[in-house]
This record gives structure tokens, C-alpha cells and sequence, in this order.
């Protein structure tokens, strides 16, 4: 009986979370016709749009959400010269992060999970709608697209092994192909440029910087580069034959780079980023520990904030504004005066006494004691 | 007296060619070509073929032809000389560079197009050559007298000739696999094994359609142009390609089927016992030209 009752419990769970997602569907911010045909689908007619679709519709997921190792083993068969392939999906996966993500290989994805390219190439080539490849040569077109650039390899020996080869158990390939890994790319701290003009020669690009001060994700500038970046065959085309555009798209995305030009190119090396320097604001007294982001709210965009307090702090009055915080413990008659008693720009910079006392002055002079 | 005679003959003789020029605008509109909507074809992505040369092996084995082992067609030294197809490769893969240096090369197949309106046909003059509804353009070895005109007639240079065969040389040149394949409904053997389906085989229709839409969807991988769609009338292959079709050797052809005008002239001529009876006539006309003069000679002599 209690078993009985534990099924029905977990069966009408899962028919909740199953209607859960269909709600959720329904308010997805797609049109219908994105994927019906029909203007009202049912669950008996859906009416989908063959793949692949104009609008594609892709939801990125993580390299670890993936499968790590997958055997391509829908092909095989008993006369086969080769041996299905074991693809390393995570390591794949890994690698796409920094040119398309999944939809790299998982191209016009419809809302939802992740399909296999199974769900809409045919097995069979000998086939009517003959509008997409059918499953091997969809397999192969993926691989090789790739394959093809970085190593200039199309031999079927260098992802199938021969069907005669029985060395290693398929279970124990299988095993070694989920320790394979990528070398870790070492991001460079600096990368320097030589630009050809006589003056402001160089450019030093402080890469480091961009990602671990700014916090600017590593795809926000590399998003469209594949294998080949690094691993070449075919050599790519030298920065020399780009095009001043083309050279600057990169930096322009943030950077003004049609009338500042001193602020990358200049003869000597660059300083490492300050605040104080590059913008008047010195961060080093209170904000130091803030990430940038604290401030700078719009994501990747560190332009022209107010540096008056009440931008970011409102209004400070004596109520509200515990004055040890900045190292000085007023007396009790000072506690009793209003702000813009002593501090008369809205920066809340060095205080004048005048108003009140003839002989001080501070930093001589202080309204209470200092604290740590 | 020698100059009408003079006039007559060019008279006879106009006469015979205009009858024999009537004739082939007669041929000419009788369209002999009946091309099924459901023929059949095969579409090759040059951007997506890899230069495996699979391809050229399984050709081999389907046609019965001497082939060295699978694994040596990973050479890509072959590349290094552009290869024609011949009678011991009924098939071949070029390598072209890409315009881009990043970009991989690019890898051209090569074989018989299977014209809709074969100059082979046209130039075969005993008809072993035949196009089937399903497309391929047939060469039956019963048939062939060994002339070659077909090779001098294709505008691809495709039939090769067994110059090697003393006895009984055939012509060599992809046929579709026709009768061991297509024929059946089931698919060439290059297209069956090409890894990557850069090779793709349906109804010729549908392959326009499927190509078309390729070019829309990615117009920065191919040049708007699919080739064998109008070339020499049409043919059941078809390309597409990255760059200029003529800078991957493809040869410079016009709309216009390539049997064109020589066809109506020959098959007029052969056409209803043309030849013979022009020969008549125009011995007819000698006679009777100087069977007159004679005749009138004779009257002034008297």
C-alpha cells in the first residue's frame, strides 16, 4: 500500500513540473511561429517547423552541464572499417567557450535542452528531403569544419580507430578519453604591439587588467575564435593587411578610438591602471576594497560617474552619518553641528574652521580625537 | 553559252541546300529530349568536400577497376597536379587554394556531368550513348564503333578512351552507376561513402532548391552561382563553390545546350536518306545540264 502511494505521489509530481514547464513556455518571449506552423498547436499536432529554422533560438549552457565523453555509435555496423568515435564532449565543449558556446555545434536548438544531432539528421542518405545532411555527414561536417583548420588533417585514423585494433577495451578508452584535458591557456599579463607610424609606436595592452580589475569577461572579446587561433595550419592573415578598422574593433567596443589616440599608443611603457590618475577620484581611502562593478553598475561600461558622495551615498546628515568611520571621533560639540557646517563642497574634502574659530585650522587643529 | 550553264548548276545546287536547311529547322523544333521532372542528380559543396578521395576509391570498386588499397588515398601529394578523370579513374579530386590563408583549401570532384542535353548523344553516330529518365547519360558498349567523336563533342572533356586496349576498347566515363544502382533506387557509390555528404543525390529539383537556400542562408560561403544549373542547358550535377567557378578549372560555357547548331546539320543531313538523294540530284542536274547543252550545240551545228 505504501508503495502503491509512494508511485502515485512521484507520478503526479512529475505531471506538476511537466505542467510547470509548459507554462513557463507558454510566456517564453517567442512567437508561436517561431516553431508551429499552425496558429493553434496542440499536444497531438504540434505542427513544428522542420529543422533547421531561420530563427534559432539557443540557451547557453555550461561546459560542465554537458556530457563528458560520448560514444558516436549510432552508425555502426558489423561491416564498418572504423570504430565509432569516443568524442570527448566536455573537453569539446570547454574549447567552444571561447568561440560560439553550444550553439556552435548545436545550431538551430529550439528552446529547452540541448538535442544531438541525431534528432533531426536522418540516418538513412538515401533520403527524400534532402535540405540538411543527413546524421554522418552531419557528424562529419561539425568535426572536420574544425578539424580541418587547425590541423590540416583529414584522415579517418585521427578521431576513428581501425575496427581490427582490439588493444584497449572500449569501457577502458572510454575512461582515458575523460582525463583528457586542454593545456590551460596562461592569459598574458601584457601584450605589447608595434604599430608602423614614426611616433607613439607602441601599444601596450594590459590584459591582465581588463579581466581581473574591470572584471570583463574573457568572451566579451574573444567570442568569435575557434581552434585555429592558436593551433593553425593555414596561416591567418597578418594584422599588417587589416584594416584600421578592422585592427581597432576590438578596443573600440569600450574605447573611444577615432580622436583619443594617446590614451593605448604611446612611446613609452604604460602604467598599471589608477584611478586617482586616469579619472581624478582617488579610490585608494575608502573604495579600495569595492569591486568595480560596486560602481560602475552598468555592466562593462566605466564612463563618467558624478564623484560627488550623494551619487552613490544619498544625502549624509549628523544623524546618519557615523564620522569615526574616516578615522576621527568627533567631540561632543562638533557632533551637534551639521554637515555643511565645516565641509562646504559636496565632496566632503578638508573642513574649514573659519566660520567659527579665528585661531584653527585644520589638519593643526582637529574637532575630536583620531581613531583607528 | 558556258556561263548559263554555270548559272543552272548554282541554281541546282542552292536548291539542294535550302531543301537540306528546311529539313534541320525541322529537327530542330522536334525535340527529341524528353527529360523526366523526377531525373535525378547530385549536388557537390565544394566547401564542405574535405579532399578525402573516398570517393575516387569507392568509384573504382563499383566499376571493377584495378585500385590501390583505402588507406593510401590519405595522400595528399596527388594534389600537388590537376588530374582529369580517364579510363582508369572514372572520378577525380582537384585542390585549389583558398582566397583566404586562414581558410582550408578547397576540394573540387571531377566526372561526367550527366548534361540534360548530352553532346555526346548528339555527336555519337551509331547511338550508344543514351540519357535515362533518371537522369545519367548512359554508354552502352554493344553499340560503340570506337570513333571518339563523344570525346571531342563533351564540352567537359570528360569520355576517355581505352587507348591502351588493343582488342575491344571501350569508353570510360562515370555513368551514374546506372545499372547497378541508380537504376535500383539506391545511391552512386560516391555519394553512399563520402564521409562529410559534400555529395548529395536527389531529385534535381529539389537539390536547386536545397542549394538556393544554402546560398541565402550563408552568402559569405558561397558565390551566388550554381553551377550545371543552365550551364549547356543544364546538367544533373551541380556546384557550389566559395569562389569563381572558372578559377576552379570549371570550363566557360554558355546557356545554350552544346549540341546545338552542328546537331540539326548532321541529324538533318542523315536524316530521311538526305545524302544519297542530294548525290542523285545533284548527278541528275549535271546530266541533264549537259544533256542540254549537247542538245543545242547539236541544233546550232545544224
Amino acid at each position: 500500500m505504501k508503495k502503491i502511494l509512494l508511485i502515485v505521489i512521484i507520478i503526479s509530481f512529475q505531471l506538476l513540473a511537466q505542467n510547470k514547464i509548459n507554462v513557463n513556455h507558454k510566456y517564453q518571449e517567442l512567437k508561436c511561429s517561431t516553431c508551429h506552423t499552425c496558429e493553434i498547436p496542440t499536444k497531438e499536432k504540434p505542427c513544428l517547423i522542420d529543422c533547421p529554422r531561420d530563427k534559432m533560438i539557443t540557451i547557453e549552457h555550461k561546459a560542465e552541464e554537458g556530457p563528458v565523453v560520448l560514444t558516436i555509435d549510432r552508425l555502426k555496423k558489423q561491416t564498418d572499417i572504423y570504430k565509432p568515435v569516443i568524442f570527448t564532449h566536455r573537453l569539446h565543449a570547454e574549447m567552444s567557450d571561447m568561440a560560439g558556446g553550444c550553439k556552435m555545434c548545436h545550431h538551430y536548438n529550439p528552446p529547452g535542452k540541448v538535442i544531438g544531432c541525431k534528432e533531426c539528421h536522418e540516418i538513412d542518405r538515401n533520403r527524400i528531403d534532402i535540405s540538411k545532411p543527413d546524421l554522418k555527414g552531419a557528424y562529419h561536417q561539425q568535426c572536420m569544419n574544425c578539424h580541418r583548420q587547425w590541423s590540416g588533417k583529414v584522415e579517418c585514423l585521427s578521431c576513428h580507430d581501425l575496427n581490427a585494433n582490439q588493444k584497449k577495451s572500449e569501457k577502458q578508452k572510454e575512461i582515458d578519453a575523460t582525463k583528457k584535458v586542454h593545456k590551460k591557456v596562461e592569459p598574458p599579463k601584457i601584450i605589447k604591439f608595434e604599430t608602423p607610424k614614426s611616433s607613439s609606436k607602441f601599444v601596450e595592452f594590459l590584459h591582465e587588467e581588463h579581466f581581473n580589475l574591470f572584471s570583463i569577461e574573457c568572451q566579451k572579446c574573444h567570442s568569435n575564435e575557434s581552434c585555429n587561433k592558436c593551433h593553425y595550419k593555414f596561416k591567418p592573415v597578418p594584422a599588417s593587411q587589416k584594416s584600421t578598422l578592422e585592427k581597432h574593433t576590438k578596443c573600440s567596443n569600450c574605447h573611444d578610438t577615432k580622436s583619443n589616440c594617446t590614451m593605448c599608443h604611446s612611446n613609452n611603457a604604460k602604467n598599471a591602471f589608477n584611478h586617482l590618475e586616469r579619472t581624478g577620484f582617488d579610490i585608494n581611502k575608502f573604495h579600495s576594497k569595492l569591486t568595480c562593478q560596486r560602481c560602475h553598475v552598468e555592466k562593462g561600461k566605466f564612463i563618467g560617474l558624478n564623484s560627488d558622495c550623494s551619487t552613490c551615498h544619498g544625502i549624509w546628515t549628523k544623524d546618519n552619518f557615523k564620522h569615526s568611520l574616516v578615522g576621527l571621533q568627533l567631540d561632543e560639540t562638533h557632533l551637534e553641528f551639521d554637515c555643511t557646517e565645516c565641509h562646504q563642497n559636496k565632496k566632503f574634502e578638508k573642513p574649514t574652521c573659519k566660520n567659527c574659530h579665528d585661531d584653527k585650522e585644520f589638519p593643526k587643529d582637529k574637532p575630536g580625537k583620531l581613531v583607528k | 553559252m558556258l556561263n548559263q550553264s554555270r548559272r543552272d548548276f548554282l541554281k541546282t545546287s542552292t536548291l539542294i541546300t535550302s531543301a537540306t536547311l528546311g529539313l534541320n529547322s525541322k529537327s530542330k523544333a522536334a525535340s527529341k529530349y524528353v527529360l523526366s521532372e523526377d531525373r535525378m542528380g547530385v549536388l557537390v559543396d565544394t566547401t564542405v568536400c574535405i579532399g578525402c578521395r573516398k570517393c575516387e576509391w569507392a568509384c573504382k570498386v563499383a566499376h571493377n577497376l584495378p585500385t590501390e588499397p583505402i588507406d593510401t588515398y590519405d595522400d595528399r601529394s596527388v594534389f600537388k597536379e590537376k588530374r582529369r578523370p580517364n579510363d582508369k579513374a572514372l572520378t577525380v579530386v582537384n585542390e585549389y587554394p583558398n582566397d583566404f590563408t586562414d581558410k582550408f583549401p578547397i576540394d573540387v570532384k571531377v566526372q561526367c556531368m550527366h548534361c540534360d542535353k548530352p553532346a555526346c548523344l548528339s555527336a555519337c553516330i551509331v547511338g550508344a550513348f543514351s540519357k535515362h529518365e533518371n537522369g545519367a547519360v548512359f554508354w552502352d558498349s554493344t553499340k560503340c564503333i570506337g570513333c571518339r567523336y563523344c570525346m571531342v563533342a563533351c564540352p567537359f572533356q570528360i569520355p576517355a578512351f581505352e587507348f591502351e586496349k588493343a582488342l575491344k576498347p571501350d569508353i570510360k566515363k562515370c555513368d551514374f552507376c546506372y545499372k547497378d544502382r541508380t537504376f535500383k533506387g539506391k545511391l552512386p557509390a560516391c555519394v553512399e561513402i563520402c564521409p562529410v555528404e559534400a555529395i548529395t543525390y536527389g531529385r534535381r529539383e529539389d537539390l536547386i532548391k536545397a542549394a538556393r537556400e544554402k546560398i541565402k542562408m550563408y552568402p559569405n560561403r558561397y558565390v551566388n552561382r550554381i553551377f550545371g544549373e543552365y550551364e549547356v542547358g543544364g546538367t544533373s550535377w551541380l556546384y557550389l563553390a566559395s569562389k569563381d567557378f572558372e578559377k576552379l578549372d570549371f570550363p566557360k560555357l554558355g546557356k545554350d545546350p552544346a549540341p546545338g547548331v552542328s546537331e540539326a546539320i548532321q541529324h538533318g543531313i542523315f536524316a530521311y536518306f538526305v545524302p544519297p538523294v542530294a548525290l542523285y540530284a545533284l548527278l541528275g542536274g549535271i546530266m541533264w545540264i549537259n544533256k542540254n547543252k549537247k542538245s543545242k550545240e547539236q541544233e546550232q551545228d545544224k
